[in-house]
């Protein structure tokens, strides 16, 4: 199992997101570090969304639509609705969050990122049915819109969750 | 708010690295018995994208010695390498220490494994780089700033970036980057040092240089 090119390859950057209801899309987040990628897929639509959150808040008016996980997450789960996924009925998986650099001690927000993710998904009724939060290793993720398979690929490997 | 540097202001800061670079090649000639040239050809203000496609994109493995910047300047700093690069840079660091050959981990067979030796010398590389801008800087300032202790991460280029751009919440055009080789002999090891200082830190550290205004 291998992440492999795609000619629907659809790249969430650092405060991105990317939907799709094309069955030969993936979406991919590459190198996530403290940063987490929340997927969206909903089984009867066959409608995904990938974003990459960059922190767990700040204001509602950034640049980037999905930086900061508080004030980004509603956006981004509406834009998937808009593309026709039920959040009844959609499977939300996340990863990311490590811990890259410990020297110093004042780099945690991978922790904080996940705990952030987990909060506000609870306060909309919404859980993660799978993850790959923290660790220490860096993480690309890709949703596969036809079939919704999230794989997770690191230094050592590649793994669907 | 971004900080705009004339023609002359960036000189004056690539004088800053050169000067720092041409003490981390005596430093480490000295530890290492060789003589070491430090060069830093390209020096330029760039964006987490441009160092990523610096780097060769965010999924690109890369050996990245990460110090911590605290005092008068803070913020981060790290020294890049491509795997195969950062095993030639270990193997003439520690040419004084092991004969040709001599290397505990064949680097032909994975270019990822290395012996604690070899990160011992990478991170040593990494700190005395490093520390030689922060002295060099420290002439300039009224009280000096400190490195913590280097940390050596073998990773995707995206992750290890992401890590100190999330804890300096931006991906603004503030870093400083020296493309910077290292010579002995007739082997060249090409490297990226970045420099990301706090936006307040960064125009501190420019002030500092003389940098802002000429």
């Amino acid at each position: 199992m291998t992440l492999t090119g795609n000619p629907s390859l659809l790249v969430a950057g650092i405060g991105e997101m990317v939907m799709s209801s094309s069955s030969d899309a993936h979406l991919v987040a590459y190198g996530l570090g403290s940063c987490i990628a929340l997927a969206v897929w909903d089984p009867r639509t066959k409608v995904g969304g990938l974003a990459h959150f960059m922190l767990p808040n700040g204001p509602a008016n950034a640049a980037s639509p999905v930086k900061f996980i508080d004030t980004g997450l509603d956006a981004f789960l509406k834009s998937v609705e808009a593309k026709g996924a039920s959040m009844n009925r959609s499977v939300l998986k996340a990863a990311g969050g490590a811990a890259m650099l410990t020297v110093g001690g004042g780099l945690a927000i991978g922790k904080r990122n996940a705990e952030a993710m987990n909060t506000a998904l609870a306060q909309r009724g919404l859980s993660l049915s799978a993850t790959a939060l923290g660790g220490t290793a860096g993480r690309t993720v890709q949703l596969e819109v036809g079939d919704g398979r999230f794989l997770i690929k690191s230094l050592s490997s590649v793994t669907e969750l | 708010m971004a900080l705009s540097l004339s023609e002359a202001g960036q000189n004056v800061v690539a004088g800053t690295f050169g000067r720092a670079m041409k003490r981390a090649g005596e430093a480490l000639g000295s530890m290492s018995g060789e003589i070491i040239d430090v060069q830093t050809p390209m020096l330029q203000r760039c964006s987490a994208a441009d160092v990523l496609t610096m780097a060769g994109g965010p999924e690109s493995i890369v050996l990245a010695v990460y110090v911590g910047i605290w005092g008068s300047i803070e913020g981060h700093a790290l020294l890049l390498f491509s795997p195969p690069d950062a095993h030639r840079l270990a193997q003439i660091l520690l040419a004084g220490l092991l004969g040709p050959g001599e290397l505990p981990i064949d680097a032909t067979t994975d270019v990822l494994a290395y012996d604690e030796l070899e990160l011992s010398a990478l991170q040593e590389a990494g700190n005395v780089t490093i520390s030689a801008f922060l002295n060099e800087l420290g002439m300039h300032l009224h009280e000096p700033c400190q490195p913590t202790p280097p940390q050596v991460v073998i990773e995707m280029a995206g992750a290890v970036l992401d890590a100190v751009l999330l804890d300096l919440v931006s991906d603004a055009d503030q870093m400083l980057a020296a493309k910077t080789t290292f010579s002995e002999g007739g082997r060249a090891i090409d490297g990226t040092l970045l420099v990301l200082p706090r936006a307040d830190s960064l125009r501190v550290l420019l002030d500092a240089l003389g940098a802002l205004g000429i």
